[in-house]
């Protein structure tokens, strides 16, 4: 099965958080970065139909130079060759880059490079850690004229195409048959993932790596959807000590917990 | 009729999460600009109970092929509806599993991009959303031409104010689109729950977690029967595994389950770090404790300094009382 | 004196057949010999060439030969009577190398010690009372290992028995020759020590007793320093992964193994249930060796070595420090921790977690650094630039474990009542101590180089820690990327200064824990006493200093979920318990998280309702005696 992997690279989740001057992003400097989780969990389960069915993984991101180190951290776990999209150049404002894309522009530069490739199957994170749109992968099915399903656990194999295990609300699961090709959202959690290992990023020194650059992919039209500005959040998360009798305190912390953290 | 709401149903009822879509819709729009669409294969009853709240027409989008839903039948109905009534300014969801699945390509065939899981709508409109997990706030503006498609977060607009029955029931309309079932290439099968497991704590939604300061063995039945009324699983620290009070398979902490409920509720856990790193991803988590210095105050959102003996019961009847 | 005592005797004429039999024999006995040692020597010879071995520093090698082989020091000072024995037959053995040689001269007329000459006769009885000695405590040897049978020799061997007898028997006839005067007798008696010597050295290479010939040589070529980890060479090398990554040195070190089981005694892991067994791991590849040879591409994990037990050891080097012929077991199993996991080979829920954790965050305890950075604000500690004199390295558990920062907090009370300048790092990744000892190089070497470039930027000094896992970490590990500024355990740092400490004045009795990483792997025994004495009576713990117990958090086993059979760290904190001391003083973060909750259940379980002793970090127990303010 040829498999096409797409993810992308977010901020380390332990990032510290710091808006940049113009208010539009965060100060990129001196940032961590890492593989999108739900991406990991994707490439995960390409490799794991890779070693069940034989056949190749691919890893497609798109970004900046930057992105180079967690392209190889897919090839060092394990996916064959990788296709990086340099998007420098669409940049707009400081340290620009994909964030001026909306998920459509971004889902068309992907749509681009995967379509020459003619998978059997494309998997991709169901939305991003930074962004957290959770739409790219669902567009670029639409573009590629794939079906797809979003919020999956697990895929196997049948006969006619393949067999996912689909995430519903509230404990719930279906699972869902489709032909191929199709394209997959995986959701975090469905499987374990693998470490990364000193052999790995060795033997990735030695797989191709196909660099294309954005602008050759004619992506054309402005963006629809447009990020104006960012904010600290308006409550910071602090500890609330709930005082008054035992009875008075239960009856405050079940008011909270049912109107302000909305968990009952 | 400026703005489209989608509605979705669960158990042949509009879930809530629609009407606090409403709320929104009308943060975008009066009522008579409002416009309510309910699809499926058989969707009379749903229209009626659209048809009661605060909305000027109700819209059926109905076809057999709509019994189940699937991405490709939900987007290619409501792609030739909103083609055929071209007034939508705004179309506006409850971001719930089924939206996240369907609205992006249902946007992208309108060359348009969903501004999903809004928590709030400002003036001009601009839209609120979170941003890298919480930790910004993203205010996010629609441009160019076409509708603009909007998903709301769960809870963030309150349904309540809208929940009186309208005087009139709102007009009904019915739209038959046009499908025929080889459009329809995913095949759902019925939804399943995991066969149960004796415990299963790594999915479980709300946990109640019992430290040392229970003291005996004997006691457990005060944090059993409030883990009774919360609908929670039993969890504990690793003294009480280890004093062999409860299984090991209830173990949170470094050496037993990692552990990412919407609600941890840690009684009498002093919040060693073995126990933390098993717990700190939780949603929301609250700590009862008699040292208010212990370390999971640290980590808690909500923190009730005193005896567990009495905060315990009295929690378990404000639970019960609230239901 | 001397003259009035019996002389050697020695057979006159032999025939020319005795001779001719003597040289078959002598050829079959050295055949025999070399059958067996010969293919040895050359699976050593063939491993693969250790990369980092320097025949430099000679001074250490030949003073480690001095001490451990011809001394037998560490023979005698981990099991002193068994020790003294054993140091007997050795000792008989050197001083029969000239009378052997001129034994055997003699049939052909060459004997060059003259028995009645003065030194002939003085060296004959040199020789006799080493042959006494020797005849003595091969005997008692023979008794404890048969009759005695502790349980660390494992399995009663008949070549042990048989060895013992050959010994006494070589003992026997040399001395019995100073007393027989009869023709005939002597030369039976000749024969007798003939034979008994020409059996004698074929049983060598077929038995333990190899380790007469190769651990004279393992001592002088070990790897030096104390389970040090040699760096990886070359794009092929992922540690022990096959019979081609072992290195002469293992090889050398595998043959050496003389199976006393004093690794084994003193193991943490096997004295509590797991099935690891330092021994059986030198064993297992002496095993490997043996079937595949080294250069196979054969997996070392499998028949002859258990993925569970590599992965059980804490890395405590009790085992290697007991080790009387050198063997480096902590190389050994972190070298095949790292040949399974340098390839993907390890498959553990918890460590594989633990690694994504580290991989996408700061610490090993998975949390958000900016709970370290709210730590770090609340205790208004200075940032590091490079003009104070310390940075304090907070560490993992410094910086995020609720105990960890009492300890740290305590160590900046005094540092300030001391006038003593510090800052910490802004940006702080874990040292990679677990990854580094769970096998996990290229996490290390992320984490180490990550860290060195941090503390580059600010010409460093001098680091100190509350932690001795950083502390080797940064100190010894971190070589292998980079010039790591100089650190120091905070104990180190506090006793020098315990002159400005006040005591507190109470009758406690205090028991103090050696962390493995300080004491052993430190040498840094006394300063932690001396400031732990500070706040009552010390006492001691039946196994301190050199022989402590570990607690069992090391070698990333505090991350790797619940331990099978018994809790190491139970069993030690009711040894602790044990001596009554009413506060138990650590040192080591780690030894300090594993205890409370092992000494809270070791008191619940054996005296309920009564209190636990009390646990501080001794930097606690210092800045108990500074001045409130």
């Amino acid at each position: 099965m040829k498999i096409v992997v797409a993810i992308k690279q977010v901020p380390e989740r332990d990032a510290p958080v710091r808006i940049a001057a113009n208010a539009k992003w965060i100060e990129e400097r001196d940032l961590a970065w890492a593989m999108n989780e739900p991406d990991a969990y994707a490439l995960e389960e390409a490799l794991q139909l890779k070693e069940k069915l034989g056949g190749e993984v691919i890893v497609l991101s798109a970004g900046p130079e930057r992105v180079g180190s967690t392209i190889r951290e897919a090839l060092a776990k394990g996916a064959d060759r990788a296709i990086h999209i340099v998007c420098d150049d669409l940049a707009g404002g400081a340290g620009g880059g994909l964030r001026n894309l909306d998920a459509l522009s971004v889902a068309k530069l992907l749509a681009a490079a995967t379509k020459p490739e003619s998978p059997d199957l494309v998997l991709t994170g169901l939305q991003s850690e930074d962004l957290g749109l959770g739409q790219t992968g669902v567009i670029l099915a639409e573009l590629l004229g794939l079906p797809h399903a979003t919020l999956i656990l697990h895929v196997e194999k049948t006969d006619a195409g393949i067999k996912a295990k689909r995430e519903l609300e509230e404990g719930w699961f279906q699972s869902i048959e489709m032909p191929l090709p199709a394209v997959l959202t995986m959701q975090s959690g469905g499987t374990k993932l693998r470490y990364a290992t000193l052999m790995g990023i060795k033997r990735a020194k030695t797989k191709e790596l196909r660099v294309l650059n954005a602008a050759e992919l004619s992506v054309g039209a402005p963006p629809v959807l447009v990020l104006d500005q960012i904010a600290l959040p308006r409550k910071q998360k602090s500890t609330q000590i709930l005082g008054g009798s035992p009875k008075e305190a239960a009856a405050t912390l079940v008011d909270k917990l049912k109107t302000e953290a909305r968990v009952l | 009729m400026s703005v489209f709401l989608v509605l979705e149903e669960s158990g042949g009822h509009i879930k809530r999460s629609s009407w606090e879509a409403l709320a929104a819709a009308h943060r975008l729009a009066p009522v008579q600009e409002i416009t309510a669409v309910v699809v499926g294969a058989q969707t009379e009853a749903l229209a009626q109970e659209a048809a009661a709240k605060p909305v000027a027409k109700v819209i059926r989008v109905e076809h057999p092929l709509l019994a189940s839903y699937t991405a490709d039948g939900f987007s290619l109905a409501l792609h030739q509806l909103l083609q055929n009534q071209n007034a939508a300014k705004w179309v506006v969801l409850p971001h719930t599993y089924q939206v996240r699945d369907y609205a992006p390509a249902l946007a992208c065939r309108m060359g348009q991009v969903l501004i999903g899981d809004v928590t709030g709508i400002d003036d001009g409109p601009v839209f609120q959303r979170q941003l890298m997990q919480g930790k910004l706030q993203g205010t996010y503006r629609h441009s160019g031409n076409g509708p603009c498609f909007v998903s709301v977060q769960a809870g963030a607009f309150r349904a309540e104010p809208i929940e009186a029955p309208q005087q009139t029931p709102a007009p009904i309309e019915l739209f038959s689109p046009n499908l025929a079932s080889a459009q329809i290439r995913t095949r759902p099968g019925e939804p399943f729950r995991e066969s149960a497991q004796t415990v299963d704590l790594g999915s479980a939604q709300r946990i109640v977690s019992v430290g040392r300061g229970i003291k005996e063995a004997e006691n457990l039945r005060l944090v059993e029967d409030l883990a009774a009324a919360l609908g929670a699983e039993l969890a504990a620290s690793r003294p009480i595994c280890d004093n062999g009070w409860l299984p090991l398979e209830r173990q949170v902490g470094s050496s037993g389950h990692t552990v990412t409920p919407r609600l941890y509720l840690a009684v009498g856990i002093s919040g060693a770090i073995q126990h933390l790193v098993g717990m700190k991803g939780s949603q929301c988590i609250v700590a009862i404790n008699k040292d208010p210095d212990a370390p999971i105050f640290e980590v808690a959102d909500y923190g009730i300094v005193g005896d567990l003996f009495e905060v315990v019961p009295a929690l378990t009847e404000a639970v019960k009382a609230a239901k | 004196m001397i003259a009035f005592l019996p002389t050697l005797a020695e057979p006159h004429q032999f025939s020319l057949g005795e001779r001719l039999v003597f040289l078959a024999l002598a050829a079959l006995s050295v055949y025999f010999f070399w059958r067996r040692f010969g293919p040895i020597l050359n699976r050593i010879w063939q491993s693969k060439k250790d990369p980092d071995f320097h025949l430099r520093p000679v001074g250490r090698r030949v003073w480690d030969f001095v001490w451990e082989v011809m001394l037998q020091a560490k023979v005698i000072r981990e099991r002193p009577l068994a020790g003294i024995a054993h140091a007997l037959v050795f000792w008989a053995f050197c001083a029969f190398a000239l009378v052997t040689l001129n034994h055997c001269a003699t049939i052909f007329g060459l004997g060059f010690v003259d028995p009645a000459g003065r030194l002939g006769r003085l060296y004959f009885y040199f020789a006799a009372v080493f042959a006494v000695g020797c005849a003595v405590a091969i005997a008692g040897l023979f008794v404890r290992r048969f009759l005695v049978r502790p349980k660390w020799l494992g399995e009663l061997s008949w070549e042990s028995g048989l060895i013992a007898l050959l010994i006494f028997l070589l003992m026997a006839t040399y001395l019995a020759a100073f007393f027989v005067a009869n023709a005939s007798a002597l030369r039976a008696l000749w024969w007798a020590h003939t034979l008994t010597l020409l059996a004698f050295l074929p049983l060598i290479p077929h038995t333990k007793h190899l380790h007469l010939v190769l651990s004279p040589f393992t001592v002088f070529l070990s790897r030096g320093g104390f389970s040090r980890i040699p760096p990886l060479s070359g794009d092929e090398d992922f540690g022990l992964v096959a019979g081609k990554d072992l290195t002469r040195i293992v090889s050398l070190q595998a043959y050496s193994c003389v199976e006393c089981g004093r690794c084994t005694e003193h193991c943490p892991a096997n004295n509590t249930g797991k099935i690891l067994n330092p021994k059986e791991i030198v064993l297992g590849l002496r095993g490997y060796l043996n079937e595949f040879g080294p250069g196979s591409d054969q997996l070392l994990l499998g028949k002859y070595e258990s993925q569970e037990a590599v992965f059980a050891c804490t890395t405590c080097g009790a085992c290697e420090f007991q080790c009387p012929v050198g063997i480096e077991h902590v190389p050994m199993i972190v070298g095949l921790r790292r040949g399974a996991v340098n390839t993907g080979a390890w498959d553990d829920d918890h460590g594989a977690k633990f690694f994504l954790a580290l991989e996408r965050g700061s610490n090993a305890l998975g949390m958000s650094a900016a709970e370290r950075d709210k730590f770090v604000e609340k205790n208004a500690l200075p940032i590091f630039d490079g003009t104070q004199e310390y940075c304090l390295w907070l560490g993992c558990m410094g910086g995020y474990d609720p105990r960890g920062r009492e300890i740290v907090v305590a160590l900046v009370r005094v540092m300030r009542h001391l006038g003593v300048t510090f800052g910490v790092l802004r940006k702080e990744k874990c040292t990679g101590d677990p990854v580094r000892r769970l096998g996990n190089d290229l996490l290390f070497q992320q984490l180490a180089e990550a860290n060195l470039e941090a503390l580059a930027q600010f010409k460093t000094r001098k680091i100190i820690s509350i932690c001795p896992h950083c502390v080797r970490t940064i100190q010894e590990d971190w070589k292998e990327f980079g010039a790591p500024p100089e650190v120091e355990h905070h104990s180190e740092f506090l006793a020098r200064f315990a002159s400005k400490l006040t005591p507190v004045q109470s009758q406690e009795k205090i028991v103090f824990h050696d962390p493995c990483y300080l004491g052993r792997y430190r040498g840094v025994y006394d300063q932690p006493r001396k400031i732990a004495a500070l706040a009552g009576e010390l006492v001691e713990a039946p196994r301190s200093r050199e022989r402590s117990f570990c607690c069992g958090a090391g070698g990333g086993l505090a991350f790797l979920g619940e331990e099978k059979g018994e809790r190491v760290s139970h069993v030690r904190a009711a040894e602790l318990a044990a001596t009554g001391a009413g506060v138990v003083a650590a040192a080591c973060p780690f030894c300090n998280t594993m205890f409370r909750d092992a000494l809270a259940f070791q008191a619940s379980e054996s005296r309920p309702g009564a209190p636990a002793p009390e646990l501080l970090d001794i930097a606690q127990i210092a800045a108990r005696g500074l001045p409130e303010n």
